[in-house]
This record gives C-alpha cells, structure tokens and sequence, in this order.
C-alpha cells in the first residue's frame, strides 16, 4: 500500500515516498516519482487516488511556478501549504473532489528553518515536526515519537527514516518495495540514496 | 463514523467576575490515530474576543479564514471593532448559509463587550453547527468530550470567579473531562480575558 | 389465476416483526469506598425514552448488612437480577449459619451475569460494602460480569458527566499535592456524602434522564462510630443484626424537571 514519511531535522527536511504504482493486486510501476519539486526549496509528496494524484500535483506545481513568475520570488513554504490546503478544501464541497494525500515540506529562506504541513484529502492542514501518510504511518509515527530529533543531523535523520522504512517492511503485510527520498535544505531540493 | 468526531478535539468557555476564559485541546487525529498534538482551535477574533472551533479540522481552517475575512470587512465598513454579542451573530449567520450543506464544526465565543457606561462585561456563547445561539451565562462547551465538559464544568464552576480561580477551574474542567475522551487532550491552552490584559498559558497534560 | 398473485406480490410482501427484548431506563448510579465505609448512590427516576415512568423506582438495593447493590440499565432485569442475588445469598444463609462476604458476593454476581453471556441482564452493577478485613469496597461489573475492586465508580446515563468528576474529587486527577504533602486515599465521610450530591445535582441538572430523588446507602465498618453523620437529616438504619457492620439509608429530593 502507498506510504509516505518527512521528518524535519537541523535545517532540513526529508521526504520520502514509495515508488510503487498499484491497480488492484497488480504492481504496474514501481519506479514512480511521487515527489514534486514545487520551487527550488519546497517539495510535495502526494498518494491517494490514481489519476487525480497526478492532475493535482501538477496543477500545485504549475500555480506555485505562476506565482513565482508574476511575483519574482516564490511563496515560503507556509504560504504554499496554507495555498494548497485551501484547493484541496474548496475542491472538497465540489462534484468531485480531489483525493490527495500531500507531505509539504520547505526551506524557509527568511526564516532560515525548516518547516513541514502535513495535508489530507480534506484539506486539514497541520505543521509538524514529522508526518506520515498511509497504513505505514500506523507503525513510523510511533517510532518517529521515539526517536524523532529535531536537531539531529542529515546522517541521523536518515537513520531514523531507515528505522521507519525498515520497520515497515517488517510488519506491515501489503509493505511497498522501494522508496525515493527527497532532501530539502538551505542549498534547495536534491534526491538521496538510503 | 460521525464526521463531528473525524478529528476529535474539545472546547470550552466560561465566565468570571470581570473576566471570561476560553480553552481547548491540542489534539488532530485520524480517528484514533493522533496525527499532531499541537492543532490550534481557539483564535483571536479581536483584542477582547476569541472563538474556538470544535469539529471537522479542514473546517476548523476554513471557518477561521472566513471569521478573519468577515470581521476585517466589519472593521473597515463601520471603523470600529466588532462587539461579541455582534460576532457571535455574525457566527451564526455564516453558519446558516450553509444550512443544508453544514461546515462541521461546533463554534464557542467568548468575550469582553462594552457596556454603554464604559465598562466590559463577560459574554460567551456557543452554536451548534447550524448557527443555533446559545447564550448562556456560566459556561458553554463544544466537542467529542462536551457530556464530560458539563459534568465537570456543573461541579466545579462558580459565580464571580477572579481570573486565577477562573483559569483553575477552566483548565480543571478540561483537563479532567478530555483524559476520559479518547478523541480529545493531547495538550491544553487556556486564554484568560480580563479588562487590562490577556492570560494565555499552555498547559501539560497526560499524552495518552 | 395465477397472475393475479405474482402482480400483487410486490404489495404483499409479508412485513418482519421484530421483538426486542431490551429497553434502557436511564438514571444513574455512584458508588464509593472509603477507609472504613462505603457509600452508594442512585437516583430514583425510571424513564422509556422522553416518557418517565415513574419518580420513584428505587435502584439500589441492601443485599445483606455489609452489602449494598445498586443496579442502573434496564429496569426489568435490574431487579430480576437483585431478586436472584438476594435468593442465592439467603441459600447461603441458610446453609452456612452466616452472611456471605463482600468479594464472595462479587464473584458470585460474576458468575451469575457470566451464565447469561449469550442473552444478558441488560445492566451494570456496582456493588458496594465492607470487606472481611473491615476495610471499604466498591466492585463494578458490566453486564457480562467483568468486575473490578475499585476506589469509586459511576455508572449509567449520566457516567459521562459523573466519572470524570471523580476522578477529580477523588482520585485528585490532575491536582498537585502541596509541597512535602500527599493527597489523602481515603476521604472522609461527610466530604464524600458531599461529593455524591453534588455530582447527582450536576447530572439532574444536565441530563434529562436523571433527578427526581437520590438514595444514599451508608455502610459502616463493623465497631466504627456514626461519626461524619451527625448534621445529616432523615437518616434511617436498616441493619439487622447486633455488633456487625450498620447499613443506613438517606434520601435527597432532586430537581423533577
């Protein structure tokens, strides 16, 4: 099943997200990028209902990218979150609402901290130190209440994100294979290797 | 699954002597999966009025916006800030707007309004999520523990409370009342409105 | 002439009738144990949904002159129930020369609700009085017979409102003890009487289902004096025996409406 993970540490945020494209009981992809870049120091994980996942990120990314255009800097990373949540909110009480399950997280350029939404279908928005989508967050947000360090480093955070995606594959029944991990700090947006 | 208790979360109002207390859990959950312990639902509307927003959380966003929105439009229009006993109104009429397709939220009000001597008086009020007032005179609560809240809230309140004791048994009732609610606590804020200032404390409260 | 029939067959489908064999009858009920007594509490208000049957349906019952039962759910079986309880504790009587004990009598209302897993006594019990060592006990059960040796428990419409009071009043829930002091595990008996009533004047007053009257059991260890009942009015002693634990009763007026 789809799941996603972030956790902010000192200066950064990590996103990562399975790669795993499912119809059905049928694997279709599994090497899918369900981590959009929105500007040079957001990122946004998306899962929920194929087809409108897709649609949705990118018209996210397309808007976020206008109001850059028009404006020459680009929106902080709560701003987009509040953005975000907003569409997903009036798209709710509409004929048919987007499904859309989003991670947000960002590099606060003024700020100079990190900053991560965590954002539902419905269009609850919340700031947290760490978040999780899917069945997997049943088990990574325990761990993460465990062992979550918002001063740690890049090498600790993605220790800790080891430990969820291990404990994952271990317990959880339907666990995906592969994940894309995605970092974002005061140099911008990068993808690492577990 | 009701939608009212989606996210869970609780709020509560009361009045002192000079002073009104407004107060809520910290808590957003997916049902019983807590997602964040720290999901604000009680706001500054004015420098003497607050709301709190008990219910559906993408609702608890929105209609903070929306009261954010309407109450400027008030400031600029009549320049003069907005009374409680008009806000609260002004609450209900934007529920009913969407009397057949309801934002799923329980608001409370609580705040200080001017008496035509000059002084402030306690006003609190709650609706339910169709714009129904209740203004009540002691307290009003909101939420998945709301049947805890009145029990407790009917025990311990008194009249006239002094700010302190007034923010004791409103963050007594509280804390008491969402460690029997599962959807409910996870952390506590209490703001006290008194005529010269505003006592907001964050409290610690059981993590389970 | 067959078509006639299967035309109509949509309009005589024959209509289900289904018995429920269970109603709620709301009220509430409240026990307590103190160091060397116990107290417990019901109000005495009987309804069927907006209707009340009647403003005096006693709840709580005395079992034996250690043991009270109080019985909150529905009304029917609660005393069904108590009838059963008090016919098995007289066999026992009659067969050992003496009144079962407290924890006996709280296995034995186990046993009996676990007998009915399959079609049960739609009720919670609390059962309230002194134990062999002389100290105070409340037991509470839910309908299949899980119990638990507790301090205090509320039970009913109102538990709700009432348990978490409690836990204030009683247990100090989120109270700090001033330094170099603990909170008492024991209270004494008027601030517990007091607690009581106004716990039943908070639910009469927010649930419709609740008020009329209030029973308050009192049992007292065997030898302890009547200390912390002088200033209580109407008070009357049910006890039967000599030099044995004493069980008295009060009743309070509640709000009617």
């Amino acid at each position: 099943m789809e799941t996603s993970f972030a956790i902010t540490g000192k200066g950064y945020v990590i996103i990562a997200a399975d790669t795993t494209a499912a119809r059905s009981i049928v694997k279709m992809k599994i090497d899918e990028d369900k981590i959009k870049t929105l500007s040079p120091h957001l990122l946004m994980a998306y899962s929920g209902e194929p087809g409108d996942t897709l649609q949705f990120a990118e018209y996210v990314e397309r808007n976020i990218r206008l109001y850059q255009i028009r404006n020459l800097y680009p929106l902080r990373p709560a701003a987009a979150a509040s953005w975000i949540r907003r569409t997903l909110a009036d798209s709710l009480r509409s004929r048919s609402p987007y499904q859309v399950n989003l991670l947000v997280g960002g590099y606060d350029e003024a700020t100079h901290s990190p900053s991560l939404h965590w954002i539902d279908y419905l269009g609850t928005s919340v700031e947290v130190p760490f978040g999780a989508h899917g069945y997997g967050s049943y088990f990574a947000l325990s761990l993460l209440d465990r062992y979550h360090n918002p001063e740690a480093s890049l090498e600790e955070g993605l220790d800790t994100l080891r430990r969820c995606i291990n404990e994952v594959s271990k317990r959880l029944v339907v666990s995906p294979g592969k994940y894309k991990v995605k970092v974002v700090d005061k140099d911008g947006t990068r993808e690492v290797e577990l | 699954m009701s939608i009212m208790e989606y996210n869970g979360g609780s709020v509560i109002a009361m009045v002192g002597k000079d002073c009104v207390a407004i107060a809520s859990d910290l808590r957003l959950g997916n049902q019983a999966l807590g997602i964040s312990s720290n999901f604000q639902k009680v706001f500054p509307v004015t420098d003497r009025i607050y709301v709190g927003l008990a219910g559906l959380g993408t609702d608890v966003i929105t209609l903070r916006e929306r009261f954010r929105y309407r109450v400027n439009m008030y400031t600029i229009k009549e320049e003069r800030e907005i009374e409680p006993e008009t806000f609260a109104h002004l609450v209900s009429s934007t529920l009913y707007e969407h009397r057949f397709g309801p934002y799923f939220i329980e608001p409370v009000v609580a705040g200080l309004s001017k008496t035509p001597s000059g002084g402030l008086k306690p006003f609190i009020a709650a609706t339910d999520l169709i714009g129904c007032i209740n203004f009540a005179k002691d307290f009003v609560v909101s939420g998945t523990a709301s049947s805890k809240l009145f029990g407790l809230a009917e025990g311990l309140w008194e009249p006239d409370l002094e700010p302190e004791d007034l923010f004791e048994t409103i963050s007594q009732t509280l804390l008491n009342a969402v460690d029997r609610d599962a959807y409910s606590g996870w952390g506590a804020v209490v703001h006290v409105l008194t005529k010269d200032k505003i006592i907001s404390r964050t409290l610690k409260g059981r993590m389970d | 002439m067959l078509m006639p029939d299967i035309a109509m067959a949509p309009h005589t489908l024959p209509t289900q009738h289904q018995f429920n064999p269970y109603t709620e009858n709301g009220g509430t009920i409240l026990a307590i144990a103190g160091a060397d007594f116990s107290v417990i509490a019901g109000d005495t208000r009987q309804s069927e949904g907006y209707n009340i049957q009647t403003r005096y349906a006693p709840k709580v019952f005395r079992l034996t002159d250690r043991a009270v039962l109080a019985v909150n759910g529905f009304a029917a079986d609660g005393n069904m129930f108590v009838k059963k309880v008090k016919q098995r504790l007289e066999w026992y009587r009659h067969a050992h020369g003496k009144d079962m004990p407290l924890r006996a009598i709280a296995r034995l209302i186990q046993t009996m609700l676990y007998a009915r897993r399959f079609f049960p006594y739609y009720v919670y019990n609390i059962l309230g009085g002194i134990e062999e060592d002389g100290t105070g006990a409340v037991y509470s059960f839910d309908p299949v017979g899980s119990y638990e040796r507790e301090a205090c428990r509320a039970a009913g419409a109102a538990q709700s409102l009432v348990q978490p009071f409690l836990d204030n009043q009683i247990y100090f829930k989120n109270q700090t003890a001033p330094p170099d002091s603990a909170h008492p595990t024991h209270l004494p008996l008027p601030t517990v009487l007091s607690i009581v009533i106004d716990s039943f004047t908070s639910a009469t007053e927010r649930h419709i289902e609740v008020g009329d009257g209030l029973e308050m059991y009192i049992v007292l260890a065997r030898g302890r004096n009547l200390a912390g009942l002088e200033g209580i009015t109407g008070m009357q002693e049910l006890t039967t025996t000599q030099d044995g634990e004493r069980v008295f009763v009060v009743r309070r007026e509640l709000k009617k409406d």
